[in-house]
């Protein structure tokens, strides 16, 4: 499934939800993650953002979908991190 | 599902924090390692130790080619999925003449039947290729293994040489590699080279062991089971690659640098890379298992098969497409 995460977070766990996150999706711009995992690794995924934020004052919105062809793309502006697994 | 890496340019690779990063004059760029199966490198690229550690405990293969596309060597993880019994059977179905001759020549098959649906379609398309046809359709494969081998080689050969007809815009000549005196012959041996090490990571997957092989002769320096569920695969990812790149002009005479030999520049390596890639992912309806599979898992598929003949479980019949 393909995801996209954005998160809003407190100043003090904003650190490790990024370094979490970038293990798992690429890193797009400020506050948002991608990328296509498995049905596994979405569930590591929550469960290991459930540990590291405060479920009272902290937003995760994760936005799933069976196929990345779902998703048509345009960006105003630049794309501050293509993805690119071809460097 | 995890995807390959492709590194063309410089840099190194290292770790930061519980991810990979790879670095070079251009800035940092993050790689999410929970998303990477195995890494392709074609630059210049150094490990840093933390960086082959990470992707050690990850299990992720990273193959290493030179500025050819021949492939150097690997950083091949500590084997996860390890069986005894499996490489013991492997080792007895090459021991035993019968048996191993067996494998090869069901591989030999599998290559023909794949080379002749490549010159079918062409044929179809009105290219003049009936006598390159006729030569491979003669060859009749059976024997001790080493007349197994002189019939892939003659069957190879014809289908090289049908490149000619087939091909637009350069002249195949003939099939040399070290190095590669002409453009088509830069771009066969990347494409083989590539095959060779998704070959190797699908292989790594398995419970086979990479170094006990049927067809080619289990050689010191090569995995050479790679190399024989590589040629399978040839004709419908390779073949098919190059004649897409270069009939539509994605790669032209501007994308080869003529050093000692021709080699292909970064640019057209990416070009390529990407062809490839999609190439991999592209699905197909597979017949007995009812369901889309891409072709890198048909690969997969090969593995499982060997691997059910060898504990005589499934006689094994090699991939042969079905269009």
């Amino acid at each position: 499934m393909y995801l996209i995460v954005v998160y809003d977070v407190d100043v003090n766990r904003v650190n490790k939800v990024h370094k979490f996150l970038r293990t798992f999706l690429h890193w797009r711009q400020n506050s948002v993650f991608e990328g296509e995992v498995t049905r596994s690794q979405f569930k590591k995924i929550t469960v290991g953002l459930k540990e590291i934020v405060n479920e009272e004052k902290d937003s995760i919105m994760i936005y799933k979908m069976p196929d990345k062809k779902y998703l048509d793309l345009q960006v105003i502006g630049i794309e501050k991190n293509p993805i690119e697994l071809i460097l | 599902m995890k995807d390959p890496l492709y590194i063309t340019s410089h840099g190194i690779l290292l770790r930061k924090g519980n991810t990979l990063y790879f670095m070079n004059d251009e800035g940092k760029k993050a790689l999410p390692i929970n998303g990477i199966n195995e890494i392709n490198c074609y630059g210049k690229v150094s490990l840093r130790s933390g960086a082959s550690s990470l992707l050690m405990k990850q299990g992720i293969p990273v193959n290493f080619f030179n500025k050819y596309g021949y492939y150097e060597g690997s950083l091949y993880p500590r084997i996860q999925l390890n069986s005894g019994l499996i490489i013991v059977n492997q080792s007895e179905h090459y021991s035993d003449p019968i048996k191993r001759a067996e494998i090869a020549k069901e591989i030999v098959e599998g290559i023909k039947h794949n080379l002749l649906r490549n010159l079918k379609y062409y044929k179809k398309k009105g290219k003049n290729v009936d006598i390159f046809i006729q030569d491979i359709e003669k060859e009749v494969i059976g024997g001790t293994v080493p007349q197994i081998m002189s019939n892939e080689g003659r069957m190879w050969h014809a289908y090289y040489q049908s490149f000619n007809s087939i091909i637009k815009n350069f002249k195949m000549g003939n099939r040399e590699i070290r190095p590669p005196t002409t453009e088509m012959n830069a771009l066969i041996s990347f494409g083989n080279s590539l095959l060779y090490g998704s070959a190797l990571s699908e292989i790594y997957h398995t419970y086979l062991h990479p170094s006990i092989s049927y067809l080619h002769e289990p050689a010191e320096r090569r995995f050479s089971l790679a190399l024989d569920i590589a040629d399978i695969f040839k004709p419908i990812i390779v073949g098919r690659v190059i004649f897409k790149l270069v009939n539509n002009n994605m790669i032209t005479e501007n994308d080869f640098d003529k050093d000692v030999g021709v080699l292909l520049k970064d640019k057209g390596k990416k070009v390529f890379l990407k062809e490839y890639q999609s190439k991999l992912d592209t699905t197909i309806k597979h017949p007995r298992l009812n369901r889309r599979v891409s072709y890198k898992y048909l690969m997969r598929l090969e593995c499982y098969k060997l691997i059910k003949h060898l504990l005589k479980d499934k006689k094994y019949e090699s991939f042969k497409a079905w269009w």
